[in-house]
């Protein structure tokens, strides 16, 4: 099982470091990362992974230099590119899968697109090997979470986790940190999803410290880190010291 | 529990709308385009509105004739539909009350909106007074200081004001933040959008509550003049104003004219024209005519009206422009100042900024050969006062 699905926000702190922090995550050992493509109206971010999103945007990381920054790019963890859909509606399906092409992103997760609201674009995407994640919430109910996952089927356990994995979202709300995320309705619901489908799970929204970490592995799934780790690299820590504690479940 | 929408989410040929939402939003939307469908065929919830809206916000409105000020302009007649006598001053209330009703029937006890202008805000704040629930609205913090009174307003009434200081601090930062605090709160909480857009269901139902403006203007112009007018005429925002004036009136042979704002200047950035250089494209839930930039990010707009500087459309009002039912036309700020200044001199009615956009294209289109004209007077100016002797030097 993967231990950790981080996520970086590209182009925080700079579009420069991004291959950098790339070779240093798969040097760690990760097989995914999430990266957050920055947006202008985030509007399932809570405040720290904004206001990275703006910084990013202010130094000029538009979705076309992520994009190429990350061409040819070999020495990577699989991307799954993190979203909103009006930037990649302007660029395209044709355009997107050129550009999309050359990089390591091996998945979408398109976070204000719903299964069935552009299904040409998602099935063209599709098609081409960038496959949409499905998304589960606390609000989604079981019957809903069972088209959702056959809508964005499992393409099966020779392709990677991260075209494979569904996201549970672990509690009501935007991303952020959170030291007080009750993992009780978190530790049913993975129950439930795993009665469902036998396809990888992670989960995030709201989980920081090791402790909270270690847990969701416990449940059997991959915890997701954002907000605190876009923080930390913001402060000016290192990828392995920030994810040290984190990696590992004897924290 | 609902699994699918049963209403309509698209509008046009181009299949504008729809519903780009959070994954953790959709149950929630789903419960309330179910709650919606069924309180419209409740008489209990009708006959509650009816009173209500009758009683409390003070309906039917007026529609008042204005010969002076069509004289000056060489009209014929001129009506104003006085969506600025309602309780609170705008047209806002209309919805707002509604939903406010709605959210009560699903055992919501609180209330989550954005407001621009704050109208919006006021409307909803008071409607939450009125029916016993909490109240939390989300506002720019530049339109905060533009719209000071309508804080003032909304505190009085009991509701928390949130300054929200992202961007440009206007309305769509507003909206980004109410739509974050429901989905922390969806299980308790209603979010009463106050435009006809956003995910569906929202803007149909905006739409459905605001069309007793036009419902009744068609009604009482006929009643005056025993004819319809050859134009009906309503600025645009979002288009809950815009639509709730002109849908009744689309099966009549009639033009109907939606303004938007010119605000300073034509480049991007300078306006909230969204015919005028918007581009398809999804933002808050739903896709419509959109200000960006190429990186599809939502572009700045400039305007002197709080209410009408929404980078987007709403997508029902931008499917009637893209098919030809609608036209669109833009008033820049100064324009808009000399409407107010008109309609006050000849009329004793002050305006809101937000209505004067439509009193300013009076003189184009008079000079078009329009000789009766119904304008959408969607509110009043106190809340713009300080706007109004600043730029007016008086």
């Amino acid at each position: 099982m993967n231990p950790l699905l981080p996520f970086l926000m590209a182009g925080d702190p700079s579009l420069e470091a991004l291959p950098g922090l790339l070779s240093e995550a798969k040097a760690l050992g990760l097989e995914a990362i999430e990266l957050g493509l920055p947006h202008s109206d985030p509007i399932a971010d809570g405040p720290v992974l904004q206001a990275a999103a703006h910084r990013a945007i202010a130094r000029g990381a538009t979705p076309l230099r992520v994009l190429e920054s990350l061409s040819g790019l070999g020495d990577s963890p699989d991307i799954i590119l993190f979203t909103y859909l009006n930037p990649l509606l302007q660029i395209g399906a044709g355009e997107l899968k050129r550009l999309l092409a050359p990089t390591p992103i091996k998945a979408l997760l398109v976070v204000d697109l719903p299964f069935g609201e552009e299904s040409g674009f998602e099935s063209d995407l599709r098609a081409a090997g960038y496959p949409m994640v499905p998304l589960l919430a606390p609000t989604t109910s079981l019957d809903r979470a069972r088209r959702i996952l056959s809508d964005r089927p499992d393409p099966g356990p020779s392709a990677p986790f991260a075209q494979r994995f569904a996201y549970v979202v672990a509690r009501l709300g935007v991303t952020g940190t959170g030291q007080d995320t009750d993992l009780a309705p978190v530790s049913r619901r993975l129950a439930e999803l795993k009665a469902l489908s036998g396809r990888p799970l992670a989960v995030g929204f709201g989980l920081s410290d090791p402790r909270s970490l270690a847990s969701i592995r416990v449940m059997g799934a991959t915890p997701v880190i954002g907000s605190a780790l876009v923080q930390e690299l913001s402060d000016g820590r290192s990828l392995r010291e920030a994810l040290a504690l984190r990696l590992f479940d004897d924290a | 529990m609902m699994e699918a929408f049963s209403l309509p989410s698209r509008f046009g040929a181009q299949s504008l709308g729809g519903c780009y939402a959070p994954e953790t939003l959709m149950q929630p939307l789903l419960d309330l385009e179910a709650a919606f469908c069924a309180a419209l065929v409740d008489p209990s919830f009708l006959e509650e509105l009816k009173g209500e809206l009758r009683n409390f916000v003070g309906r039917p409105t007026p529609l008042t004739p204005a010969p002076r000020l069509a004289g000056k302009l060489g009209l014929k007649a001129l009506f104003l539909k006085r969506e600025d006598l309602t309780h609170t001053g705008a047209h806002k209330i209309n919805n707002a009350l509604a939903q406010a009703i709605l959210a009560r029937r699903m055992g919501k006890t609180e209330i989550i909106a954005e407001t621009g202008a704050g109208q919006h805000g006021v409307a909803t704040a008071a409607a939450c007074a009125r029916l016993g629930l909490t109240c939390t609205v989300y506002m720019g913090v530049t339109d905060m200081a533009r719209q000071a009174p309508n804080v003032a307003r909304m505190r009085l009434f009991g509701t928390k004001v949130v300054p929200v200081e992202a961007g440009q601090g206007t309305l769509k930062e507003a909206v980004n933040e109410a739509l974050r605090a429901w989905a922390g709160r969806c299980d308790r909480a209603h979010y009463i959008l106050g435009s006809a857009l956003g995910p569906h269901p929202f803007p149909t139902l905006v739409r459905t509550f605001q069309t007793v403006i036009g419902e009744e203007a068609r009604t009482q112009v006929l009643d005056q003049s025993g004819a319809l007018p050859e134009l009906v005429l309503a600025c645009a925002g979002g288009g809950s104003n815009g639509l709730g004036l002109l849908l009744p009136f689309l099966g009549d042979g009639l033009r109907r004219v939606a303004v938007e704002a010119g605000g300073h200047g034509t480049a991007l950035g300078e306006h909230a024209a969204r015919l005028d250089g918007g581009r398809m494209g999804v933002l808050h839930g739903c896709k419509t005519l959109l200000l960006q930039d190429d990186h599809g990010h939502t572009a700045e707009t400039a305007s002197i009206s709080a209410g009408l500087d929404y980078p987007a459309l709403g997508p029902e009002l931008a499917a009637l422009v893209l098919d030809g039912q609608v036209e669109v036309r833009r008033a820049s700020d100064e324009e808009a100042l000399s409407g107010a200044r008109l309609l006050c001199e000849t009329e004793g009615i002050l305006p809101a900024l937000e209505s004067s956009h439509a009193l300013a294209l009076l003189p184009a289109l008079a000079a078009e050969g329009a000789t009766t004209i119904l304008l959408g007077l969607s509110g009043r100016g106190d809340k713009d006062l300080s706007t109004y002797q600043s730029r007016l030097g008086i």
